[in-house]
C-alpha cells in the first residue's frame, strides 16, 4: 500500500459499489464531525486503470463531494495488490471497528459474499455469521439472504422499524406485490413486534386458504372503513384491524361468539355482572363474574342471578352442541 | 434394497460390539461408516443446519439408550388417553410427513437405532411379568414408524416371537409402510396388531412424503389379515379442510371393501393436534402445507386442535361411517376431552383407567 496521499475527487470511481454495503446511511453526524474536524481517518481506495475503486470511506468521500471539497486524503492500494475479497474484508473488518453494521448492511454484505464473491455457504457461517455477531445457523444466512433482496421501501420500513428477524423471515414469504401493499397498512397502524407477527401470520394464512392475494384483504371494506376513520389513533385502528383479520381467518368461532354474544346481550344482564365461555368454547361450562359496592347491589345481582336459569338464552348457552348426540357403543 | 437411502452411519463407539450393530453394517455394507466418541457434539452440529430434521433422515446413528425404554404414552392433562405402552426401540423416521410431531419433539435428528436390545427385552420382560393380571399394550409406533426401520435391521422379527411368547401383552406395530413381506411367516399368535395410519390418497400426496399410498396400505394390511395378525386402524391425524366428508367416506368404503372388519381389532380417530413449537417448524419445511389452515386453537395442555365444534362434527361423521359398515367395530378417540366424547358417542369413559379397561376386555375378547 502506498503512503497517504491527497487524491483528487474527480478521480474517484463514485458509481463502482462493488465493496459498498451501505444502505440509508446517517450522514449528517458525520457531515458535522468533518465540518467541525476534518478528515480523522483516511479512506482506502484502490487503483484502477487511470482511476479510483472505493474500498472503504463511501460515506466520506460522498460528504466530502457534498461539502465541494477538491481532494481527499487517502491510503491507496495498487491495482494487483489484492484481490477483491481481500479488499472487501479489509473493508468489512475496518467498519465493524468502527461503526459496525446495520441489519440491512449485513444482509447486503452477506449477499454479496454468496453471490458476487460465491463464498461457500458453509465457510461463509463459519467465518462471517459469527464476525457479524450472528449466530453460525443455516437458517439465519437465510433470513440475511432473503432480506437482501427485499424492495428498498420493504427495507427501510424494516430497518426504520427495528423488525425482528423472525417478522423478515414472515416477509420473505410474501412475493413482492404482497409486501408492498402491506406498507401502507402498516404505517397507519401501531405495530409492536408481536402485532406485527399477528398480523403477518393472519393476512398469510388467509391469502393461502382463500387463494386470494393479500392486497385484496387489506381492501377489503371493513378493513378500509377502519383505516378511514379520522377519529381513530393508531393503536384502536391496530385492534380493530386485528380483530377483522381474526373474523376472516376463523369465521365457525366468529359465528360461535356472535351467538353468544347475542345470548348475552338478550339477557339483559345488570352492569355490574358479566358472562363467559371458556377460552375458545374448549371444555363445557360459563363463568360469571361480578362487583358490588353496597349490599342492595349485591341484593339485585343475586336477584338477577336468581332467574337466569328460568331464562331461554341462559339455557341455550348450556345445550350448544348437546342436542346432536347419539349414542354409540365402544 | 431399502425402500429409502441412507447416506451415512454414525457409530458410537459404545455401540460397536453390539449384535445389533454387526447385523446393521453387514447389512449395508457400501453405506459409509463414521466412528463417533461424542455424540452430543455431532448432534449439536447437525442442529445449526438449515433442516437437521430433514438431513437426519439419510443419516443412521448406532447408540446406546440409557435409561428407561418402556413408557407410558405421555398423553395430555385433561384428556382421556388409552394407557398404551411406548417402546423406545428407535427414534426419528425417513417417512416426512407435515404433521409429524418428532419434528418438534426430538433433539437428536438422526434416524437413531439404539442397539443395546438384549436390555430392552429384558425390561420387557421384567415390566409384564409385573404386571400379571393386566393385559398391556405396547408399541415402538410412538417415536418413529414400527416398520421403518426393518429393512436396516429386523426390528418386528425379533419383537413379534418374542411377544408371541408372552400371556399379557400384545404388541402394536404402527405404520404408513408398505413392507410386510417379512412378517407373514412369523409365529405371531395374535400377540402382534399390525395397524396402518390412514388419511385420503389426497392427504397422503400433499402431507405424508416418503410413505406407502393408500391402495399400497390397504392391500398389505388384507395380506396382514390372511395371515392371521389382528390389524387396526388409524384415522389420525383427521384433517379437516374443505371436501373432507368425500375423501373420508370415500377412504372408508375403500378400506372396507378389501378388508374384514370382524378381524379389525380397534379403529382410532384422531383430529390434527400440535403443540405450538410444531407450527413454526413444519412451516419452515413444508411451505405449502395446508395443514395449520383450520381453526385450530389451544386447549388446557397447550395442544392445538380444531375448534370443538369441528372436531366434534369430523368425529360424529367418520362414526356414523364406521358403523354403517360394521356397528361392532371398536371405535375409540386419541387424546380427546371427556366432553367430547359424550357428544360423540353418547358416553365417556369416566378417566383413562376405565377406557384402558375396555380394552383389555376387547383384547381379551379378540384373541377368543
Amino acid at each position: 500500500m502506498k503512503p497517504i496521499q491527497k487524491i483528487p475527487l474527480e478521480q474517484i470511481d463514485l458509481s463502482d459499489e462493488t465493496f459498498s454495503v451501505n444502505f440509508m446511511p446517517d450522514l449528517q453526524r458525520l457531515r458535522s464531525s468533518i465540518e467541525e474536524r476534518g478528515l480523522i481517518q483516511p479512506v482506502l481506495l484502490r487503483e484502477k486503470g487511470d482511476r479510483y475503486q472505493i474500498v472503504c470511506g463511501f460515506r466520506r468521500i460522498s460528504v466530502y463531494h457534498e461539502l465541494g471539497n477538491p481532494e481527499i486524503e487517502a491510503r491507496v492500494f495498487k491495482e494487483k495488490e489484492m484481490d477483491d475479497l481481500g479488499l472487501f474484508c479489509v473493508s468489512l473488518h475496518e467498519n465493524l471497528t468502527t461503526r459496525g453494521f446495520n441489519t440491512l448492511e449485513k444482509a447486503i454484505a452477506l449477499d454479496k459474499l454468496v453471490h458476487y464473491f460465491q463464498i461457500d455457504p458453509i465457510v461463509l457461517i463459519k467465518t462471517f455469521l459469527p464476525l457479524f455477531s450472528l449466530e453460525p445457523h443455516e437458517k439465519i444466512l437465510k433470513t440475511y439472504l432473503s432480506l437482501a433482496r427485499m424492495e428498498n421501501e420493504v427495507k427501510s420500513y424494516i430497518l426504520e422499524e427495528e423488525v425482528s428477524r423472525s417478522n423478515i423471515r414472515i416477509l420473505s414469504h410474501f412475493n413482492s406485490e404482497d409486501r408492498m401493499a402491506l406498507l401502507p397498512l402498516f404505517s397507519s397502524l401501531k405495530l409492536g413486534e408481536n402485532r406485527l407477527r399477528e398480523m403477518l401470520t393472519l393476512l398469510e394464512e388467509i391469502s393461502q386458504r382463500d387463494q386470494i392475494r393479500v392486497k385484496d384483504i387489506i381492501h377489503r371494506p371493513e378493513i378500509q372503513a377502519i383505516l378511514s376513520q379520522k377519529e381513530f389513533t393508531p393503536s384502536q385502528k391496530t385492534e380493530l384491524v386485528k380483530k377483522g383479520l381474526i373474523d376472516f381467518r376463523y369465521p365457525k368461532m366468529r359465528q360461535m361468539e356472535k351467538g353468544f354474544e347475542k345470548k348475552r346481550r338478550d339477557l339483559n344482564l345488570p352492569p355490574h355482572l358479566s358472562l363467559h365461555h371458556q377460552p375458545f368454547f374448549e371444555g363445557g361450562g360459563l363463568r360469571i363474574e361480578f362487583q358490588f359496592e353496597t349490599m342492595e347491589e349485591f341484593r339485585s345481582i343475586l336477584s338477577s342471578l336468581s332467574v337466569l336459569p328460568e331464562k331461554k338464552e341462559f339455557q341455550e348457552m348450556f345445550e350448544v352442541g348437546k342436542d346432536q348426540s347419539i349414542a354409540h357403543s365402544l | 434394497m431399502l425402500p429409502f437411502q441412507i447416506e451415512k452411519i454414525y457409530l458410537d463407539e459404545k455401540a460397536e460390539n453390539d449384535w445389533v450393530s454387526q447385523a446393521v453394517l453387514k447389512g449395508l455394507p457400501n453405506t459409509p461408516v463414521e466412528r463417533v466418541q461424542d455424540k452430543r457434539s455431532l448432534i449439536k452440529q447437525y442442529l445449526s443446519m438449515q433442516d437437521p430434521i430433514g438431513v437426519g433422515k439419510t443419516h443412521l446413528l448406532l447408540t446406546h439408550f440409557y435409561g428407561r425404554r418402556l413408557k407410558p404414552c405421555p398423553g395430555t392433562s385433561s384428556h382421556i388417553c388409552c394407557g398404551y405402552h411406548v417402546i423406545n426401540a428407535m427414534t426419528n423416521c425417513p417417512m416426512d410427513c407435515s404433521y409429524c410431531v418428532l419434528q418438534g419433539y426430538l433433539n437428536n435428528p438422526f434416524l437413531t437405532l439404539y442397539t443395546n436390545w438384549d436390555d430392552l427385552l429384558q425390561e420387557i420382560d421384567t415390566f409384564l411379568s409385573g404386571n400379571f393380571g393386566s393385559f398391556l399394550r405396547l408399541g415402538t409406533g410412538e417415536l418413529s414408524d414400527s416398520l421403518a426401520l426393518d429393512s436396516i435391521f429386523p426390528i418386528s422379527q425379533v419383537l413379534i416371537p418374542f411377544f408371541a411368547q408372552r400371556s399379557n401383552g400384545i404388541l402394536e406395530l404402527k405404520t404408513k409402510s408398505d413392507e410386510v413381506d417379512h412378517l407373514l411367516h412369523l409365529n405371531h399368535q395374535g400377540k402382534t396388531v399390525v395397524s396402518w395410519s390412514l388419511n385420503p390418497q389426497k392427504m397422503i400426496e400433499e402431507e405424508e412424503i416418503r410413505t406407502a399410498s393408500l391402495r399400497e396400505r390397504i392391500d398389505v394390511a388384507k395380506r396382514c389379515q390372511r395371515a392371521g395378525y389382528p390389524i387396526g386402524f388409524h384415522f389420525d391425524p383427521i384433517i379437516y379442510d374443505e371436501g373432507w366428508e368425500k375423501e373420508y367416506s370415500e377412504t372408508i368404503e375403500h378400506l372396507f371393501s378389501q378388508i374384514d372388519p370382524k378381524r379389525v381389532i380397534w379403529i382410532s380417530l384422531g383430529g390434527f393436534r400440535y403443540l405450538s413449537k410444531l407450527k413454526g417448524i413444519a412451516k419452515e419445511r413444508f411451505p405449502n402445507t395446508k395443514i395449520f389452515l383450520g381453526e385450530l386453537f389451544p386447549g388446557k395442555d397447550a395442544k392445538f386442535r380444531y375448534f370443538k365444534e369441528i372436531r366434534v362434527e369430523m368425529y360424529q361423521k367418520m362414526l356414523g361411517w364406521l358403523k354403517g359398515v360394521n356397528p361392532d367395530l371398536f371405535i375409540y378417540l386419541c387424546m380427546e376431552s371427556q366432553e367430547v366424547w359424550e357428544k360423540v358417542f353418547g358416553w365417556a369413559p369416566k378417566n383413562s383407567h376405565h377406557l384402558n379397561q375396555l380394552f383389555e376386555k376387547r383384547v381379551r375378547e379378540f384373541l377368543k
